[in-house]
Order: C-alpha cells, then sequence, then structure tokens
C-alpha cells in the first residue's frame, strides 16, 4: 500500500513538460503531417507585366481530411506550384490550394487523390489552453523523417500576422528550441494545439490556435468561405478624466474604449459613430485600453470578439451615446482586401495596370509601395502614403481606388513627360476615375477628340497624349521595353 | 616695339591689380553661437564655437557669410598681423543668399585697411584665387583654381534657397567660409560651401547675389530674394500638350501648373497659362532665358528684383497672348521649410503642453534622417502645404512640441507632434491664436481638435489654469506664451 502511494506522489510531482515528453508521437505523426514544397512566382511591382525570379520554399502541412492538409497562408503566397511528401512514399504529390485566407493566416491544400495512396490521418485540434505547459512540436523533412521539438506556452495574444490587417488569437510559445515556424504543428498534452505561424530571435514562435483553425474548417465545411469578422472601426484609449466628463459618463462608469474613427466597411461600420464609447461587446465588458477578461486566455483586445466569430453571426455591442447607454445588434461583416481603398496586400494574381503612350497606371497597394524598398514609409510621396494610413479602409461608391501614375516609359509620344511620376488619376477626358475599371470607359470617351488627357491630382500638370499616335506607339513601347501586354484590368 | 613696351605696361597693371595687399582687406572672424531649441524652446542649445572669413567692403563694413555669424552670442575680428581683437555686431543678415555684414564696436578697426570692389560674374575656365582662414590658422591662406561652371543650385544654409552660384576647384574648406574669391584685384565672389562627396568641388556667391544683398539693406532692412509664386512645367517638348493648350507651332515657354495662395501672381496668371517671355528676355522650353551671355531659369530675372518691383510677362492663355506686370513678393510658405536663425522660436507652454510652429528647424530635432523618421502629417505639410492648406488667414501650422509631465495632461501622450486645428472650434492658423484661445478663461472645457485624428485632446479649463503656474515653475519655464506679438 505504501509503495502505490509513493508511485501516486511521485507521478504527481513530476513536472508536466517531461511527462508530456515521455511519450513520444513521432511516428504517429507520420500519418498526420507533409513536407510542403512551394515555387514562388509572384509579380514586379514596377514593371507589372513582368514575374519575378522563381524562389523555392517549405512548409508543414497538417491532415485535416484523408487528402487535404492546412498550412499558414503566409507559407503559399504567391505559390506557382505546390507539392506535398508524404512520410510513407518517396515521389511528391500535386497539390492546390483549395482556400485561402490571409487574415486568419490559414491556406487549405487539396492533394490529388490519383497519387496520394494511403489517405492521411486528420488530426483534432483541441481548444485547450494552459499557460506555463510545456509543447512539443513535429514537422517532416523532405527525407521523410520526423523532427521535433519543445517550448512552453508563454501567452494568449491578439495580434496581427505578417501582412494582415486583421488582428487575431495568436499563442506564444517560448524557450522554442527550433526557430523553423512555417506551419510546424504544436501539441499540448500529445493533442494537437495549433501551428506555427512565425518566430523570433527571443526563441519564441507564433502560434495559430485550434480556436482560429476550428473556425475556418468549419466555415469551409459547406462550400462557401466566408471570412473572418473584420474589424470597421478604430479606437483610442479612454483614460482622460476631462473627456469622461465631457461624455457626461457618470463617474460609476469606469470601462469603455473611445470610437476615434469609423471605416466604410467591416463589422460595425454602419452603426457606429465617431465619439461613441465602446462599453462591451457580447456582453464582455471592455477596459479604457479596449481589452477584456477573457475566461480561458486573461486580459485581450477587444479585436477577438469580432475577429473569432464568422461573417454573418450576431454581435451586440453597448455602447455608450449621447449621454446615455445603448445596446444595437448587429451582424459580423468580413471584408476582402481588394474592397479596400488600398489593399493592405495583392497576392496570387498579377498587380493591375494600363500603359497609356508609355505612361504607365497602376492601382496604389500597400505592396505597390512596399516595393521602394527599406524604409519606404519614410521614402513614398506624403499624398500617396497619406491614403494608405488615413482612408485605406474607406472606400467609398466615388472613391473604389487610388490609380497612380507609376511612372513613364521614355518614347517619342510622351517626350516632355518623361519625369512625371507618382501623381494621383483625378480624371480623364473629364471623367473621374473611381477604379482601374473606369480607365478605358474614360478613354473611350468624346470620340472625336483629338486628344486623351489626363489630369492628376495637387495641381500636378496634365499630360495630353494624341490619340492618333497610341495605338503605334503602344505597339512600339512593347517591342522596345518588352511588354507582352498593355494592361491587365480585372474583370 | 612700341607695341612691346605698351603690352608690357599693360601686363605690369594686370600684376598690379592682381596682387592687392590682402592683409589690408582679409580679416578672421572669431565666433561664438547658440541656436535655439525647437522642441523645448524657451531654451538655447550647446554653445560651439568656430573661425570664418569677412573682407572689407566701401563704407566701412565687413562682409561675410551669413552661416558664419547666425545665431551669434559674440564676435570678434582679427586683422592679420595685428594683435588686437575687435568686438563686433551683425549689421545686416540674408540667411537666402547667405550673406551678412559686420561691423566692428571700434572703428579705429579699419585704419590701415583697404575695401575690395566687385567685378562681375566671371568667364568659366579663368584663374581665381581664394583668401581666408581656413581649419583656422593664424594667416590668411591663398588657394587658386579655375571657374568650373556657373549654374544656379541650392544654398546649404537654409536649406530651401536656390540662387546661382559659382563653382571652382580652388579648395574652399571650413574657415574659408565669408573669405573674398579674387579675379584681376576685384572680388568676383565670397566662398560659402563645399561638397562633401567631392573632392576640390568648391562654391561661391557670384556678384549678382552680392550685389543683390547690399542693394536691398541700403534702406536700412534686409527684405529678401522674391519670387513670382507660380509652380511651372516644361511640357512644352510634347507637341500635343502645346496644341491642346491652343498655342501656335512655333511657340517656345514654360507652363504654369499652380498659383500660391495669397500671391501677386493670383490675380495676373491661372493654371496652363504659358509664359512665353520675362521682361525682354525670351522663355524657352525647359523655362531658360539667355541672361549674362549664358542660359539660366527664368527665376535668373527675378533674382534681380528687390520685393516690391516687377517682372513684366507676355504670356499665352486659351490662345490669346496677353501681358502683364507682376509683382515680385516674399512668398513664403505657410510650412517654412528655410532653416530659421536668430530669433527666439515663439511657443505657448500652456497646462504643459508646449505648442510650436511647424517649421523645418522643429522637424531637424529629429537628427540626421529627419526627412523619413518624421511623423507622416509633418512630413505632408511640409511637402505639400501650398497644394493643402486652402485657408487663406493661416499664417503657419502649430504642432504639439512637447508635453511637461503632470497629472493635468497624464493623457496627452497620443497627441504629440501633431498638428492643432481649432480650439474650441475656433480655427488655430498661428501661434498667437493658440495663446488667445487658452487667454479665453470663460469655458468649461478647452477641446483641442488635430489634424488626421477624430478624438479630441479634452483639459478641464478651470483645473488648467490652476495647475499652469505650477507646472511653469516645476520646468523653469520663463514664461507660459512667447508670441510673435511679444518679439
Amino acid at each position: 500500500m505504501k509503495k502505490i502511494i509513493n508511485i501516486i506522489a511521485f507521478i504527481l510531482l513530476l513536472p508536466f513538460p517531461v511527462f508530456a515528453g515521455d511519450t513520444d508521437i513521432s511516428e504517429t505523426m507520420k500519418n498526420s503531417i507533409v513536407y510542403l514544397q512551394i515555387s514562388y512566382y509572384g509579380y514586379e511591382q514596377y514593371q507589372p507585366w513582368k514575374n519575378r525570379d522563381l524562389t523555392e520554399g517549405f512548409g508543414v502541412g497538417c491532415a485535416v481530411a484523408g487528402n487535404q492538409v492546412i498550412t499558414t497562408a503566409y507559407n503559399v503566397a504567391n505559390a506557382a506550384f505546390i507539392r506535398v511528401k508524404k512520410a510513407d512514399r518517396n515521389d511528391y504529390i500535386q497539390a492546390k490550394i483549395t482556400v485561402i485566407d490571409y487574415e486568419c493566416n490559414l491556406a487549405l491544400i487539396e492533394l490529388d487523390s490519383n497519387s496520394l495512396g494511403k489517405p492521411l490521418v486528420p488530426l483534432i485540434f483541441s481548444e485547450k489552453y494552459k499557460k506555463g505547459a510545456g509543447v512539443n512540436f513535429y514537422w517532416l523533412s523532405v527525407g521523410s523523417q520526423m523532427y521535433s521539438g519543445r517550448g512552453f506556452l508563454d501567452r494568449a495574444a491578439v495580434d496581427s500576422s505578417t501582412i494582415s490587417f486583421s488582428q487575431i488569437l495568436t499563442f506564444v510559445a517560448a524557450g522554442i528550441s527550433d526557430s523553423t515556424a512555417s506551419g510546424q504543428l504544436y501539441c499540448l498534452d500529445n493533442k494537437p494545439l495549433g501551428i506555427a505561424s512565425w518566430s523570433n530571435e527571443n526563441k519564441e514562435a507564433g502560434i495559430i490556435p485550434a480556436k482560429v483553425i476550428n473556425r475556418f474548417l468549419a466555415d469551409v465545411k459547406d462550400g462557401t468561405y466566408n471570412g473572418i469578422g473584420s474589424v470597421g472601426f478604430e479606437v483610442s484609449r479612454l483614460l482622460e478624466p476631462a473627456m469622461r466628463k465631457y461624455l457626461k459618463m457618470p463617474d460609476d462608469l469606469q470601462n469603455g474604449i473611445y470610437i476615434s474613427d469609423i471605416y466604410t466597411i467591416g463589422t460595425g461600420s454602419d452603426i457606429l459613430k465617431s465619439g461613441d464609447v465602446l462599453l462591451s461587446i457580447d456582453g464582455f465588458e471592455l477596459n479604457p485600453y479596449g481589452r477584456f477578461k477573457h475566461p480561458q486566455f486573461d486580459i485581450i483586445s477587444f479585436d477577438y470578439l469580432i475577429t473569432n466569430k464568422t461573417a454573418g453571426e450576431k454581435i451586440s455591442f453597448e455602447i455608450w451615446r449621447d449621454g446615455k447607454k445603448q445596446l444595437i445588434e448587429t451582424l459580423v461583416k468580413n471584408f476582402d482586401v481588394s474592397r479596400m481603398l488600398v489593399p493592405w496586400y495583392e497576392l496570387d494574381r498579377q498587380p493591375e495596370y494600363i500603359i497609356i503612350g508609355g505612361c504607365i497606371f497602376q492601382k496604389l497597394t500597400k505592396s505597390y509601395l512596399a516595393g521602394r524598398g527599406g524604409d519606404w514609409q519614410g521614402k513614398v510621396e506624403p499624398h500617396i502614403y497619406n491614403y494608405l494610413l488615413n482612408e485605406a479602409f474607406k472606400p467609398t461608391g466615388e472613391r473604389k481606388e487610388i490609380i497612380v501614375l507609376s511612372y513613364c516609359l521614355p518614347a517619342n509620344i510622351n517626350l516632355g513627360y518623361h519625369n512625371l511620376s507618382q501623381f494621383v488619376v483625378d480624371s480623364i477626358n473629364g471623367m473621374k476615375i473611381r477604379s482601374m475599371k473606369d480607365i478605358p470607359v474614360a478613354l473611350a470617351l468624346n470620340p472625336q477628340a483629338k486628344y486623351d488627357v489626363i489630369e492628376f491630382e495637387m495641381e500636378q500638370p496634365a499630360i495630353v497624349l494624341d490619340r492618333s499616335q497610341l495605338n503605334s506607339a503602344g505597339l512600339e513601347i512593347a517591342k522596345n521595353y518588352g511588354i507582352d501586354k498593355l494592361s491587365n484590368i480585372n474583370p | 616695339m612700341k607695341i612691346t613696351a605698351i603690352s608690357i605696361l599693360l601686363l605690369l597693371v594686370t600684376i598690379c591689380a592682381a596682387k592687392p595687399d590682402m592683409s589690408k582687406s582679409v580679416v578672421m572672424i572669431q565666433i561664438v553661437k547658440q541656436p535655439f531649441d525647437y522642441t523645448t524652446p524657451w531654451k538655447q542649445t550647446s554653445i560651439a564655437q568656430g573661425v570664418g572669413s569677412g573682407f572689407i567692403i566701401a563704407g566701412n563694413r565687413i562682409l561675410t557669410n551669413a552661416h558664419n555669424v547666425s545665431d551669434i552670442r559674440y564676435i570678434i575680428l582679427k586683422k592679420e598681423n595685428v594683435a588686437k581683437k575687435y568686438p563686433a555686431t551683425v549689421e545686416f543678415i540674408g540667411h537666402d543668399c547667405d550673406l551678412a555684414i559686420v561691423k566692428p564696436t571700434d572703428f579705429s578697426f579699419f585704419e590701415n585697411t583697404q575695401p575690395l570692389s566687385f567685378g562681375t560674374l566671371p568667364q568659366v575656365n579663368s584663374t581665381v584665387s581664394t583668401y581666408g582662414f581656413p581649419m583656422g590658422g593664424t594667416h590668411i591662406s591663398v588657394t587658386e583654381g579655375v571657374i568650373s561652371r556657373i549654374q544656379t543650385d541650392a544654398y546649404v544654409h537654409t536649406g530651401a534657397d536656390a540662387h546661382l552660384v559659382v563653382q571652382t576647384d580652388a579648395a574652399i574648406n571650413p574657415g574659408n567660409s565669408g573669405g573674398p574669391v579674387v579675379l584681376d584685384g576685384n572680388v568676383v565672389g565670397v566662398a560659402f560651401q563645399g561638397m562633401m562627396q567631392a573632392d576640390n568641388i568648391g562654391y561661391m556667391i557670384p556678384t549678382t547675389v552680392i550685389e543683390h544683398f547690399l542693394l536691398d539693406v541700403n534702406d536700412g532692412k534686409y527684405d529678401g530674394f522674391g519670387s513670382l509664386g507660380i509652380m511651372l512645367f516644361a511640357g512644352l517638348h510634347n507637341e500635343s500638350y502645346k496644341d491642346y493648350l491652343k498655342l501656335p507651332a512655333d511657340t517656345q515657354g514654360i507652363v504654369v501648373t499652380s498659383v500660391m495662395l495669397n500671391s501677386s501672381a493670383e490675380n495676373v496668371l491661372q493654371i496652363n497659362d504659358c509664359i512665353t517671355q520675362i521682361d525682354n528676355y525670351d522663355v524657352d522650353n525647359d523655362g531658360m532665358i539667355t541672361i549674362y551671355g549664358q542660359k539660366y531659369h527664368l527665376s535668373e530675372v527675378v533674382e534681380t528684383k528687390q520685393i516690391g518691383q516687377s517682372v513684366n510677362l507676355t504670356f499665352w492663355r486659351s490662345g490669346q497672348k496677353q501681358t502683364a506686370q507682376l509683382r515680385v513678393q516674399l512668398n513664403r510658405p505657410v510650412f517654412e521649410i528655410a532653416r530659421l536663425y536668430d530669433n527666439p522660436p515663439p511657443y505657448v507652454c500652456f497646462a504643459g503642453l508646449t505648442f510650436v510652429t511647424a517649421n523645418r528647424n522643429f522637424l531637424e530635432t529629429w537628427g540626421k534622417s529627419w526627412i523619413s523618421d518624421i511623423p507622416h502629417t509633418l512630413r505632408y505639410l511640409m511637402s505639400d502645404s501650398p497644394q493643402l492648406n486652402k485657408d487663406r488667414l493661416r499664417k503657419e501650422y502649430v504642432v504639439l512640441a512637447e508635453i511637461l509631465p503632470d497629472q493635468m495632461n497624464a493623457y496627452a501622450d497620443e497627441f504629440i507632434n501633431k498638428p492643432l486645428e481649432t480650439i474650441n472650434d475656433t480655427p488655430v492658423r498661428s501661434i498667437s491664436d493658440v495663446r488667445k484661445a487658452f487667454e479665453n478663461k470663460d469655458c468649461e472645457f478647452y477641446i483641442l481638435k488635430f489634424m488626421n485624428s477624430e478624438k479630441p485632446l479634452l483639459m478641464d479649463a478651470r483645473q488648467a489654469h490652476q495647475q499652469n503656474d505650477a507646472i511653469l515653475k516645476k520646468y523653469n519655464v520663463p514664461s507660459w506664451a512667447f508670441t510673435e506679438n511679444q518679439l
């Protein structure tokens, strides 16, 4: 009897990580984890008719069905070709992306069933969270070897990924023994916890947790992907006693965050107003920093209460407006990045452009500006940067996209305009330009007119081009500068 | 034989004229400087000492560079081979052309000296001598070089002005600044700046600019170089553009793309006017005219005018040829992009919030790479204020530069470096407007709205006034407001 008691005491005293590590699940994981080989083939931002040089990368795929794996969206951004290697086979299996969502940084990849062989064993992601607990992570090498590493769960945070604008739930593992990231499978108590999205020099890794993955998989299930809730407003902390007094908030009302800006897209954009105080979302009280107490994850940002939902779900906001509390209910909204006035990224497709008389017009995106290289924020023309910084989330019917004159490919037709660049297009042939699609329409206006006239914002000089020369000049410019097509405007 | 004699005589005259005794004309200027702090504007920054050069000109004046004697606290003049030090003051200073006139307090300084006279714009490839005190030293140094080219270029002292400069390969080093560049015994320029990345490229201010400065100060004050208040575009190289503007095929000229708010050009010129002549100079498609025997930008005509004088313009508008007179004015942008010197910067420091005028000096407090490091809104205004500002009454932009921490302003840090738009819905168009707004105690709150920020900064008016003196005292601020009216 004493012996039994001793054994129980021993088990209870053992620190958890050692316990978890005792059972090696590497062999089992070989049935569910695959190696992804990705060839990337994006486009040049400043010569958008040209592909960038081919590059190669690798990632980890985690099975969610017999022939489906998930990985991070960032792993397969601008992928031209994806090959998959299973642990039990030497040959590559062709694969394609079926759903990709850069906002929650997840991609669903389907493996070619004909060359799949034995189906994969789907993983069930567990929504457990234990602060401080040991975690193991796994990835498969190209040589079919299952690697593993260790760390511990340090915190739950609400953060954006490398390119996304949405703040999503992220677990951070600290003291990790390998910093490969790229979709490695993290396990807690030998149960799948999430997949790695980033790592840093401080031996930390970001994990896309089960909650985010399971929402994504549930959303995918019916064949229509709705996406996560997008936040449709900006907040600013509400600490100043003078401001609370001005807003006539009673002394006992200490919570709430100030709504400092409203977008034209996203959740709450149609019902919230600048100057409202957001007191709670779905019953969770927000503190003056916009954070709330989550039963599992402690104090985290309010964004989670929106980005953890699927577009179309109900959401309720309790606000302070006109000196009183109000409860408003609405539906969670999602917007695709392409709906932004200045999209934060444009991936997996050719950037939109049109070349008129050698003058290159492009749609303004963050990726376009980032093409200027390191410290681009301090280099780009402030008038253009202002659209990204202050207007990006505010498209309107009159202004859906910002079109810029990128630069001119010197030719006789544009003599005198060679040095013009980085101007924002206001109108063409008298028609206000709302988006790329307007340009061909505007160019067809006034058929009797001798010239196309392109006017810009900020009192920049206009560009006047002789219509009778446009076709021949276009052909010559395309030949001279090696351009296969003079425009790429998405339908 | 006779001819030879005359030739020798002429040669002797030339040699005599080319070698005046420079020790009687070139002076050493020892200086102590202390600029103002543009973030904490009631303070002055560190003290610096240096040496520059200057030279005596007619009328018992000493000409030197403005950058030698800007933000000056103390000046001493020294003559070659004379032990006595002569304290001096700045009589006139033109920062935009980097020239200044210094005068000793004791006029016995001019005993046994010789003023230098001025020549004209030198020919390229002529040999000139530069005199001064490079890198300190006790004796006048002379270096010889040739004139490499003459063109319009930036004057780095203000960072925002451009005038004609003469480039020479004579070494111009720190300390040379303000010294004369001499050709055939006459001053043809004032040495003033060099090029860091290049060997032996030095620049001098030509006599065209010096003459403008000397003529300007004749009335007892310096007004500066003016402009026409327009932006121009060299677009007529394109025949379609020319035809679109209804210009005759053989027209040469330059097109107006922007007319500055409150400039004299507002009533004279319009966008898309094409200027073909300025005074009697024909303007070409690059905006160049033939002046001083060379092609220079048409602004060279404006450079010859004093503020208030006019130029005659011939221009085309909607197919019609027109003429008009246009007055030359200062036309400074509401966001001052030229570096300022000498005057203490105006400010308002209320409830621990320090407001200053947004200008280049303030932006340069961000350090070497300030252009890329400054906050976006300030960079936007600096670069585009002529297009962005539609308010005729705006004098300047005001920015919250610093917060002197106190419970009163504990949560105001999110507004730092933002330009102020209104206080209690009254537009802030100058730093004086901020002072006036806070002088008004007849309100419960001060509601401060900043650009690109929907959320206002709120202050309890009564509390703010109560706390103000204690904050000023704690942080040794001499006065809560120092605005233009008090300068």
